[in-house]
């Protein structure tokens, strides 16, 4: 053991690293080499989609598992993107999207409506049955949900009977309540200084004034963070559209994924530009709100 | 049903009106009083959430306890009765005549023993090489988390397209590049769910990874400089000082692994279909209650499912976490 390392060691305290840093100029090629080969397994997959989805049947065809696969056919830049013209076109995928989008903005304003004021009122207001709401959130915290989704289903198909326009419904509402959410808004509210809340209520400010110009304005964080999870969560939700949504027109996007594949004359290429269409918006999301995503990451209980 | 639903409902509500009434008393014991109007306020405010809670949380629940001893069917609903265990009897008969639970059964427990050591360990590897004290390591941190945001959905397709059986599908023209002729890689049923395990390994390690890099960071950095001092070379020091340190987190990230492979179901629906090679339990109930519409007979391994997570988690709990 070279005592200087040692030194060395012990001086630079700063940097939350625990192996040592690998010195010599060798290890250093090693380990980009290394790391790019494994990065290369994990981006592959999805490298291989997004060249895929610029190409036709037959450049695939010829170049598929070769290199030129990666490498834009340049003689023909014209039908770059004829494979999303088509899927925009003719298949009228930008409809899904929208459907999608407004599933998940529709679910966002909701879901913070809903739970921002339930956890408003549970953690800053006095009322009889307080302690007994508190229990019953933490309890459903802790009961898995995950095996109901057949239940979920009957309910919504008894009350709301699934007609056209109300099977939106049933979309919307059972991803507009958690609980956790709840939890989360609480914990955020909890460090929320009782003066400004004091402070407008000596300006006459109603509890709903209070809430929406106090409360809300100062939990931006919180916020962000249960939005995108909505966001995220709504996007990516496939199995329950496609149970309870019977009008085609109205599916999201991921839901629209499966059908598109069944269709008949659909390319490969074609496929995977559906694929990328779908998978660029959680891109953009998890891009720009990284944050308020690591955030979420870290309130889940976990002691990171 | 809805009879059941209405008394589930007028029984809450009268708890709930009794718990108020007590901690009014309560109060007026200890000279406190509710502000009448503001409590008001207060339970409107927590009504819509209370309200699609009940709907949505809390009647699933105790539907999918109430509907495992009944014989539910969603065409005829109305006909509903009591059966007591017979859905119980009819699973494990099932799985004695080998008939497509004991596949789903056997299916997912290969894929829990293999996807969960195989996810923890790469996800473990990837975090210790993410966090050499090197230039660059925050890229490939990206890199290995990049197959986390793509949808479920998505990496299904995309890799059911990718080990197309056709020549030109990516797999098989990699393979053909060595003279090996192409294989159907997701309907041979040797390798179905081996497929499928890798697929899930390579999508959900990222997303671990990061919790244990995380986690590696508060690991206390003098406890290596003594375990150095003391002559410890690179793998002791993993053993002595890195996996103590990482338990709580190790121990969190199995359980949850664990959880989400017991209930491993869109990639062998999306990649393979209803198959007696892809089924998996969670795929089987949703067949049985959703295409099928035996509800009640779905709910009964809903349940047995539920009871059989529950009692690992619980047992993992007790055993890694009472050591420390």
């Amino acid at each position: 053991m070279n005592t200087n390392k040692v030194r060395e060691l012990i001086n630079d305290n700063k940097t939350p690293i625990i192996t040592k840093g690998a010195k010599s100029i060798y290890a250093k090629i090693i380990y980009y080499i290394l790391g790019i080969c494994i990065s290369l397994m994990f981006l592959f997959p999805i490298l291989y989609m997004v060249a895929a989805s610029t190409k036709s049947e037959e450049t695939i065809a010829k170049h598929a598992g070769t290199i030129m696969m990666f490498v834009p056919n340049f003689s023909n830049m014209g039908s770059f993107f004829s494979n999303y013209e088509i899927l925009f076109g003719e298949y009228n995928i930008g409809r899904y999207a929208l459907n999608s989008l407004l599933y998940a903005a529709i679910v966002i304003v909701l879901n913070i409506i809903i739970n921002g004021l339930a956890a408003y009122a549970i953690c800053k207001l006095r009322f009889p049955g307080k302690r007994f709401l508190n229990f019953i959130i933490m309890f459903l915290i802790i009961v898995p949900v995950e095996t109901s989704i057949i239940p979920l289903y009957t309910i919504c198909k008894t009350m709301l009977g699934f007609k056209q326009n109300l099977s939106i419904l049933a979309i919307i509402l059972p991803s507009s309540i958690s609980v956790f959410n709840i939890f989360l808004f609480i914990q955020f509210f909890s460090s929320i200084p009782k003066e400004f809340e004091e402070a407008a209520r000596m300006d006459g400010a109603n509890t709903l004034k209070v809430f929406f110009k106090v409360i809300l304005p100062l939990s931006k964080p919180i916020l962000a963070t249960v939005a995108v999870f909505c966001f995220i969560g709504v996007w990516n939700d496939y199995l329950w559209p496609t149970m309870v949504l019977v009008d085609e027109s109205m599916f999201p996007i991921q839901a629209i994924l499966g059908s598109l594949q069944a269709k008949e004359g659909i390319t490969t290429g074609q496929v995977m530009a559906s694929l990328v269409v779908t998978s660029i918006p959680i891109f953009i999301v998890y891009i720009a709100a990284q944050k308020y995503i690591v955030k979420g990451f870290g309130a889940g209980g976990l002691k990171l | 049903m809805t009879l059941f639903a209405i008394i589930v409902f007028i029984i809450l509500a009268l708890i709930f009106g009794l718990v108020v009434f007590f901690d009014i008393r309560k109060a007026k014991k200890q000279q406190q009083k509710y502000h009448l109007g503001r409590s008001i306020t207060a339970m409107c405010l927590i009504f819509p959430a209370c309200l699609l809670a009940f709907f949505f949380i809390l009647l699933p629940i105790l539907y999918s306890l109430g509907y495992g001893f009944t014989d539910y069917n969603l065409l005829k609903p109305s006909v509903a009765k009591f059966v007591w265990f017979k859905n119980f009897t009819d699973a494990f008969n099932e799985i004695l005549k080998g008939g497509k639970l004991a596949m789903a059964l056997k299916n997912t427990a290969f894929f829990v023993v293999l996807v969960v050591p195989l996810q923890i360990i790469l996800a473990l590897v990837l975090a210790l090489f993410c966090n050499v004290n090197i230039k660059g390591r925050g890229i490939f941190k990206v890199c290995f988390f990049t197959p986390v945001v793509v949808s479920l959905t998505v990496t299904s397709y995309l890799w059911s397209e990718l080990l197309s059986p056709s020549e030109t599908g990516m797999m098989n023209s990699l393979l053909g590049l060595f003279g090996i002729p192409p294989q159907d890689f997701l309907n041979n049923p040797d390798t179905t769910m081996l497929w499928i395990v890798i697929v899930s390994a390579w999508q959900g390690c990222g997303y671990q990874m990061l919790i244990f890099s995380s986690a590696l960071t508060g690991i206390r950095k003098d406890l290596y400089e003594a375990a150095r001092m003391d002559g410890c070379n690179a793998w002791q020091r993993f053993i002595k000082v890195t996996l103590p340190g990482l338990k709580p987190t190790l121990l969190y990230v199995l359980i949850t692994v664990f959880v989400g492979a017991c209930r491993i179901m869109i990639q062998p629906m999306l990649m393979v279909g209803y198959q007696d090679n892809s089924v998996t339990l969670s795929y089987y109930m949703y067949q049985e209650g959703y295409a099928f519409r035996h509800v009640g007979y779905s709910s009964a391994i809903a349940l047995l499912m539920t009871i059989f997570i529950g009692t690992i988690t619980f047992i993992q709990r007790k055993v890694l976490g009472d050591k420390k």
